[in-house]
């Protein structure tokens, strides 16, 4: 039993995270380039991941938009 | 759920009036007892006979109008147009009897009687229901309507004018689809917002008159757009007419159903009139949902293939609704009320497809075969075999749909992926990138999307359109946005390997972190949780200051992505030493830079105390502080130590000695004009306090 538990791989969860995720690295330095969404945008994690703020969300899918895209969101 | 906000006592009154028990039942069967009583059909006879004519009546009214939830006001009006002078009394009687239901919020407080929940609540706005089982049986008892049947009937060769019924089942999708281009909003008394009566008024789709149409009604779009609220197609979300976050009822739904929630939501109808169209009503009655059962309640008693005319019908109205004359023009009241009943009759129930017109000296109006099935016992109509191929998408992405082929299902359908442009005969959609991207949205596949235009379109979807939907579709593959995702973290980029290998994570952020690919929880089967981090929860405090002010040590089990981000933007990381403890320190070029980006003081004093349980160190105010403070100065000074602060604080209290001290640099230290020190020191000398020159 605890051989298996050990060998079950050991993990961090950060829940509820809002996360934008791009096609590439342009799309998102194009998304960072937008002072609006940069505001909202609390780090990226990697070329293509953007952090957002807790609770912007909807004022992201709103800049997306208004900026022409499309977004797929998951969880609504 | 009603009877639970019963006190004990009207519950007991109630399933007494119901069951009529011989011995007492137990408390907690009283409900379970009542429910029982109420699913069995011979004893609601049974209680139904019991009550007035006019307490069978409100419940034919229900069964009738079908809808179970009335205002008690519209209730009372009906049962005195009916002829009822007993006012609440049958209400009251349906009430005890436990064959209707108060509708109350959550109220803690268990309700004791109903004339106190009546007089509490707005009285005439106080709404009531029944449940189905009991609107049922009592639908077919006699309301003792006259026959308003003219005597000679046109011919019966002439054959009637009768709609589709489909126009506002059309329009409804319509103004779902306004509505989702913006929400219409309304202020605290309930009214539309301007602009957005303006866009209802203006729009070219839902301002027009239906292609079939008889009479032109005035503010047809806000009509539709009460309707659709009527019929919970739209939803109020913080005083915003919105659609709702659940689609109403299931996808396939036949014409007739469509229609009878229609009928339904007649009741809801408070805010607009047939002559009038829009107008705000506070706390009001509306004669509008009253009159239109009656109206077609009357039309009911014809017998079947009469003609009725809508000038006998206003004259009744006129003679018996307590409430209409009051709400008509001025000339509407100058023919009693005919062109009221007309508009509503032909351009509201027409349309509906209930009743059915002869244009033969003056209008001859009776409810056509699918309105007597409803309210007179007629014959159930079979649906009529609709027309599968009725779509043509043209090469320009603009779609044809024939009316007689279009359903309900279909009509919705269409409505999520194409936008309506025009209603007519044969009523026109356009494919746009933007309706694509909201079908994508509310889940339907580019796949489905083109099944449901080759289904029913008369040839396949034109290579070109194919193309357009296709690439509309790749766009938003471009940017994925999780709302709410569940990011896992690895100890080494090799175990995310691994998980990715099982088809554990799906997406790989970086290099340690990945989520599954519809964002939610990974499956803990081959799992272990070392750190949980709720990223709509208050930040954790997951850093240790050194006593240095400058060094911050991250703990690691209570980091997280968010400080991960931030902390790069305050302080330098500081290279690994082998300790696992990951560590960062604070540089005047650090905060300097923390400075440009945007960060004030404040902030980092929050963020400090968020994280690290205190302000910004006093080494990081420096470096916040230090290039904006003014100059420093650096001087030679005569400084007076003294043994202990008792004399300290004499010598700054006493004015003899205090006007000799320049500055106080410490608890027993003070700055002295050179000047004065021979006269401090003779005060001192004169109190016995020795002073030695070093």
């Amino acid at each position: 039993m605890s051989q298996a538990i050990a060998a079950r791989m050991a993990v961090k969860l950060h829940r509820r995270v809002c996360l934008v995720m791009t096609e590439d690295a342009v799309l998102a330095e194009e998304l960072l380039a937008r002072k609006k969404l940069a505001g909202e945008v609390l780090g990226r994690l990697s070329e293509r991941a953007l952090l957002i703020r807790p609770g912007r969300i909807e004022a992201v899918l709103d800049e997306l938009i208004k900026m022409g895209h499309t977004p797929q969101v998951i969880g609504k | 759920m009603a009877l639970d906000g019963y006190s004990e006592n009207l519950r007991r009154s109630v399933a007494g009036a119901i069951l009529k028990p011989r011995n007492p039942i137990p408390l907690e069967e009283v409900t379970e007892r009542i429910l029982a009583a109420l699913a069995n059909p011979p004893v609601v006879d049974r209680r139904i006979a019991e009550q007035s004519a006019p307490g069978r009546a409100a419940l034919a009214i229900l069964g009738q109008s079908r809808q179970p939830i009335w205002k008690v006001g519209h209730l009372l009006t009906m049962l005195a147009a009916l002829g009822s002078t007993e006012g609440f009394a049958p209400i009251q009687s349906l009430l005890d009897a436990g064959l209707l239901f108060p509708v109350r919020g959550f109220e803690s407080s268990p309700l004791a009687g109903f004339q106190l929940w009546f007089g509490q609540e707005p009285r005439l706005n106080a709404e009531v229901f029944t449940l189905p089982g009991i609107a049922e049986r009592a639908k077919g008892d006699p309301l003792g309507l006259p026959n308003l049947a003219i005597s000679d009937g046109p011919p019966k060769s002439i054959v009637p004018r009768l709609a589709d019924a489909l126009e506002w089942p059309l329009r409804l999708a319509a103004v779902g689809q306004l509505v989702a281009d913006g929400a219409m909003r309304t202020t605290q008394t309930r009214a539309l917002f301007k602009r957005d009566l303006q866009r209802l008024q203006t729009h070219e789709l839902l301002a027009a008159a239906p292609a079939d149409h008889i009479v032109v009604l005035p503010d047809i779009g806000v009509l539709t757009l009460f309707w659709a609220l009527g019929t919970e197609q739209l939803a109020v979300v913080d005083g915003e007419l919105t659609l709702p976050k659940v689609a109403r009822g299931p996808a396939n739904r036949p014409l007739a159903d469509e229609l009878v929630t229609l009928l339904a939501a007649l009741s809801t109808l408070e805010a607009w009139d047939p002559l009038l169209g829009y107008r705000v009503i506070e706390n009001q009655l509306s004669a509008l949902p009253s009159s239109a059962i009656l109206l077609l309640l009357l039309l009911a008693a014809a017998p079947a293939g009469d003609w009725c005319q809508a000038a006998q019908l206003a004259a009744w109205l006129w003679e018996h609704h307590p409430a209409w004359q009051n709400g008509l023009t001025a000339e509407a009241q100058q023919q009693r009320g005919t062109p009221w009943v007309e508009s509503l009759l032909l351009g509201v129930f027409y349309p509906l497809g209930i009743v059915e017109v002869i244009e033969r000296e003056g209008r001859l109006i009776r409810l056509s075969p699918f309105g007597r099935s409803l309210f007179a016992g007629g014959a159930k109509v079979p649906d009529t075999p609709a027309f599968l191929q009725t779509l043509m998408v043209q090469p320009n992405a603009e779609i044809i749909a024939y009316r007689q082929g279009l359903t309900p299902t279909l009509i919705a359908r269409l409505s999520r992926f194409a936008r309506w442009r025009s209603l007519g005969p044969a009523c026109t959609l356009e494919l746009t990138a933007e309706q694509t991207y909201r079908g994508l949205e509310s889940g339907l596949t580019l796949a489905g999307m083109v099944q449901t235009l080759n289904q029913h379109g008369v040839r396949p979807v034109h290579a070109a359109v194919m193309d357009l939907l296709q690439r509309w579709a790749d766009k938003r593959e471009r940017i994925t946005v999780y709302s709410s995702a569940t990011l896992v973290e690895f100890l080494s980029p090799a175990d995310l390997d691994v998980a990715i290998s099982r088809g554990m994570i799906a997406v790989r952020i970086t290099d340690r972190i990945g989520l599954c690919a519809d964002g939610a929880d990974p499956d803990y089967k081959n799992l272990r949780l070392i750190g949980n981090r709720d990223y709509e929860a208050k930040p954790t405090k997951c850093i240790a200051v050194d006593d240095d002010g400058v060094t911050l040590n991250l703990d690691p089990g209570q980091t997280d992505l968010l400080l991960e981000a931030e902390i790069g933007r305050l302080a330098e990381p500081i290279p690994s030493d082998g300790n696992s403890v990951r560590r960062f320190r604070l540089t005047p070029e650090s905060l300097r830079r923390a400075a440009q980006s945007g960060f004030k003081l404040d902030d980092l004093d929050v963020w400090f105390a968020a994280r690290t349980g205190a302000v910004l160190p006093a080494a990081g105010r420096m470096f916040l502080l230090g290039p904006t403070a003014p100059s420093s100065l650096a001087t030679k000074r005569l400084v007076l130590q003294v043994p202990n602060p008792e004399i300290a604080d004499g010598l700054m209290q006493w004015p003899t000695t205090k006007d000799c001290i320049e500055d106080r640099l410490g608890p027993t230290a003070f700055a002295i004009e050179e000047s004065k020190l021979p006269a401090l020191r003779e005060i001192l000398e004169s109190l016995a306090v020795k002073v030695e020159f070093a």
